[in-house]
């Protein structure tokens, strides 16, 4: 029997106030932290009568280092962090400014590279980084600034009163398997807050129990994502430079999915890859992380990776769903940031420089409510205002429908982008539609015993070991560490519904799509199908694919003990 | 006096902590190189039948440093009765072994005799009349060469499975023996530990056993764990597991090998139905000699394996079983 984590009832929680909380320690949670710092210390030396203090301002993250659980290839446009620190490109840790792009198209052994980059995927001007290194930095820029970073600490519940958000309850620590009290048990505390800001990341918890209780995506399309599994690489020298970027298309994926790869030159022969494969394919059996050892053996990429070492592996789930799927990004007492809102460009595959500038603007909202000493919606809401007026509307509001536009798949969606790319992005209709991805999952029945198209990348790569991987190798390399006696954070609703009808109509796809091995289905005498559900919950890199991809809906994560998971070195 | 080396070994409840033989493997061959004579010392109480088990080494000397205030082990204890005896007799190097009690009073006695101490050497170097000690540095991404500055008594301590500990040379005698009773005199010992405890009762310490059985998901049911152990009990050795069979509650957690579970290095590692995960193998590749035993050719398991049996484990340990039985026998 799993027992599922949960927060602890009728006990005594600590209660601590608050003014702003920022659960999430990723680039929009501390580019905002930074910026309201930055407006607090300029008030203050006009105003020093009147001080503020930034004594009540924390940032929760859940990780046990700041940046340890950050994942992205990276590009980052510096147009955001030019405005936050003007200065920054002196002192940031950016591996290399880009130097040349160049996208193919593969085939099974061949490619075709594009004659010309399209527009949206030229990033002169921008730099590769890592984000976990240039989070640690900004972080330590925040802490600098004089405000608090609670590292292992995860935000587990919202606190609600009526139609208010009144603070976040952190991680009960020291529960064991059976969700009974260690000898080192610490009771969540009750952080209350005069306004909680949500910068999660992709799939934030918090932000979908926000979602849930206000019904927030009511009014909007479903959001939609992809997810993303990265391997760095070590490589013998002068095999790639760095600032070089490649894009690909094509193989191993087909015209039924969506997604592409990108390779990242970066300094001191360290080489970026990753595939991003959309959640929204219909075959239950494809296994993102084998679409990306699929990809490696491509000639052009094993001849790259040829003699090279593997470093470091990780994988995050992204929100492409655009404009239309961000839900109202504030309201009594909260706000929401970066990927937890979807402020991510998915036709320039972007998203740092909209997370920073989004935190930005939601800290200038957070210094009126703090002078005004109003935190209710009306000033709030002026965060929706600022995002509207800004350039992360400009630069949004033109790709609204380019997500949407491959509803039916590879080749319409090319069509659409081009008609998109000539009217303003609105193609052949205002507001593009689309389905939450899961939905697009088709039962076994419906498919080719074999696999058929997507043969290549349906169930656990087998890996060689040297070049290509084994889930369970690579999840090594992820540095996925968890207290190992604690209730399992994968929350499934119903396990009989794994156990019986699952196992049936989907053949647990869990196991496909979850790139850390978490589920497994093993051998059971007391179920119908002689299987049953086993978590591996300690192999979890955070990356939320499980949330987003089961096609029942019936598994919540949430965070486990705060300090665990992936220890993102260098990603 | 000729320039002695002094090896500080370790001893619980009068069993010799293995590890302090790789010390003394380590100092015969810093002995070998420097020409200076090498002695050993055991702190604690009534501890003479460990400096006779050292003895029967190759060493010149072994110290039995007692007192009844050494047992149990104190920090103040054993860093006042070491600073003691090597205040009088001044070794020029003393040398212990990198274990969690060393790292307790090591430090202490080092800044009593106001020496400084080169902790979890991984090698050492004799140049030209100069000792040099290498140490791991940024997680091992660097080795570092380091020396001491002025006279001894120099303190340095070795890092566990850099030297084998059955590596050590046999003396062709067994040295002198010499009690050395020390005082320890009232307040100089601060604290009184508890009876020790631990969370979860552990009756094994699989870190200890020389032959371990390991069983992994090719058992297929728990009662056939049964089988695993007979075969363990016939070498008279420990059972232990990989991930899945202690998730499944089959053996308990300490019993598991690997990286969520222990490290061992024995002298034999029999892996019985175990893929070889990347995460098992980093708990058990320092083991000696590695027999697997799995039906899949193509396990993992079997690139570390000195000897691999491809085929089913329950047409072969059974057999296996009574061949030791025979063998141990005759």
């Amino acid at each position: 029997m799993i027992v599922f984590r949960k927060p602890l009832v009728e006990i005594e929680r600590p209660q601590m106030e608050a003014d702003v909380v920022i659960v999430g320690g990723g680039p929009a949670g501390m580019a905002c932290a930074l910026r309201l710092s930055q407006l607090i210390d300029e008030h203050n030396e006009q105003h020093p009568e009147a001080l503020l203090s930034k004594e009540n301002i924390y940032v929760l993250e859940k990780a046990r280092e700041i940046g340890a659980h950050c994942l992205s290839g990276a590009l980052l446009d510096p147009r955001s962090m030019l405005e936050l620190l003007p200065d920054f490109e002196t002192e940031a840790p950016l591996d290399a400014a880009v130097t040349q792009e160049a996208v193919y198209y593969l085939t099974k052994n061949g490619k075709f590279k594009l004659p010309v980059t399209p527009p949206p995927l030229r990033d002169h001007g921008n730099y590769v980084i890592s984000i976990n290194r240039f989070v640690k930095w900004l972080g330590s820029k925040v802490e600098e600034a004089g405000i608090t970073v609670f590292t292992g600490f995860a935000g587990t519940e919202l606190l609600f009163e009526k139609g208010r958000v009144l603070g976040v309850r952190t991680d009960d620590k020291g529960v064991d398997k059976n969700g009974e009290q260690k000898s080192n048990f610490e009771p969540g505390y009750d952080l209350k807050a005069k306004v909680v800001i949500l910068a999660e990341g992709s799939r934030g918890s918090l932000t979908k129990q926000l979602i849930g209780r206000f019904l927030l995506d009511s009014e909007r399309n479903p959001q939609t994502y992809g997810i993303g599994v990265k391997e760095l690489w070590e490589l013998p020298p002068g095999r790639i430079a760095a600032g070089e970027v490649i894009y690909t298309m094509g193989y191993p994926l087909t015209f039924n999915e969506y997604g592409g790869a990108w390779i990242y030159g970066s300094k001191d022969n360290r080489v970026s890859l990753g595939f991003v494969t959309g959640l929204d394919y219909a075959d239950p059996r494809i296994d993102p992380q084998h679409v990306l050892q699929a990809f490696k053996s491509h000639p052009f990429v094993a001849k790259l990776l040829e003699g090279g070492k593997m470093v470091r592996y990780g994988a995050k789930s992204l929100p492409y769903g655009g404009w239309w799927c961000i839900p109202p990004v504030a309201g009594d007492g909260w706000m929401v940031l970066g990927d937890s809102a979807g402020f991510l460009n998915s036709q320039r595959l972007k998203g740092i420089h909209l997370a920073i500038k989004s935190g930005m603007l939601a800290a200038e909202t957070a210094f009126d409510a703090m002078m005004k000493d109003d935190y209710s919606l009306d000033v709030l809401a002026k965060f929706q205002d600022r995002v509207d007026k800004s350039w992360i509307k400009e630069e949004l509001w033109p790709v609204r429908n380019f997500h949407q536009g491959f509803e039916n798949g590879f080749l319409s969606g090319m069509f659409h982008a081009g008609v998109q790319q000539f009217n303003g992005g609105r193609g052949l209709k205002e507001h593009y539609s689309n389905h939450a991805g899961h939905e697009s999952m088709q039962r076994l029945t419906q498919l080719a015993k074999n696999g058929g198209a997507q043969a290549h990348i349906i169930n656990a790569a087998k890996g060689d070991g040297e070049l290509t991987f084994d889930k369970l190798t690579d999840v090594y390399y992820s540095g996925t560490k968890h207290e190992e006696d604690q209730p399992a954070h994968l929350v499934i609703h119903d396990t009989t519904i794994c156990n019986e009808r699952c196992v049936q109509e989907y053949g647990n796809p869990c196991k496909n799509f979850c790139p850390a091995s978490v589920y497994e289905m093993v051998e059971a005498s007391d179920t119908p199908s002689g299987l049953e559900i086993h978590l591996n919950a300690s192999n979890c890199v955070h990356c939320k694919t499980c949330d987003i991809m089961d096609p029942y809906q019936i598994i919540t994560w949430v965070p486990p003990e705060g300090g665990g998971g992936p220890n993102y070195e260098g990603m | 006096m000729a320039d002695t080396i002094l090896v500080v070994v370790e001893q619980k409840e009068g069993t010799l902590n293995r590890v302090s033989w790789e010390t003394v493997a380590g100092a015969q061959e810093v002995a070998a190189l420097t020409g200076w004579a090498l002695e050993a010392a055991v702190v604690g109480s009534d501890v003479g039948e460990v400096a006779k088990e050292v003895a029967a080494k190759k060493v010149a000397k072994v110290y039995a440093i007692e007192s009844a205030k050494l047992e149990p082990y104190t920090p103040d204890g054993f860093a006042a009765a070491l600073k003691g005896f090597i205040g009088e007799k001044q070794p020029k190097l003393v040398l212990m072994p990198h274990t969690y009690q060393v790292r307790d009073f090591a430090p202490k006695l080092a800044t009593a005799l106001n020496r400084a101490l080169i902790c979890d050497a991984i090698g050492f170097k004799y140049e030209a009349g100069k000792l040099w000690f290498t140490r791991p540095m940024f997680q091992g991404k660097f080795a570092a060469d380091v020396s001491f500055v002025g006279a001894g008594p120099y303190f340095a301590t070795f890092q566990a499975g850099v030297y084998r500990g059955d590596k050590v040379e046999e003396g062709s005698v067994a040295a002198a023996v010499e009690t050395v009773n020390v005082e320890i005199a009232d307040g100089v010992i601060r604290n009184r530990p508890e009876a020790p405890f631990k969370e979860a009762k552990q009756a094994v310490d699989l870190t200890q056993a020389e032959i371990i059985v390991s069983v992994g998901r090719g058992i297929k049911e728990q009662k056939n764990i049964e089988m695993a152990q007979q075969l363990a009990a016939a070498l008279g050795g420990e059972i232990a597991a990989s991930r899945p069979i202690c998730d499944s509650g089959w053996l308990p957690m300490e019993r598991q090998v690997g990286s969520s579970g222990q490290t061992v290095a024995p002298k034999l590692y029999l892996a019985l139905g175990i893929s070889g995960a990347i995460q098992h193998v980093v708990g058990m590749k320092g083991s000696r000699s590695i027999i697997a035993v799995n039906k899949d050719s193509e396990a993992p398991i079997f690139e570390i394996a000195d000897i691999a049996i491809v085929g089913n484990l329950f047409d072969i340990v059974p057999p296996l079983i009574e061949e030791v039985k025979k063998a141990k026998g005759a």
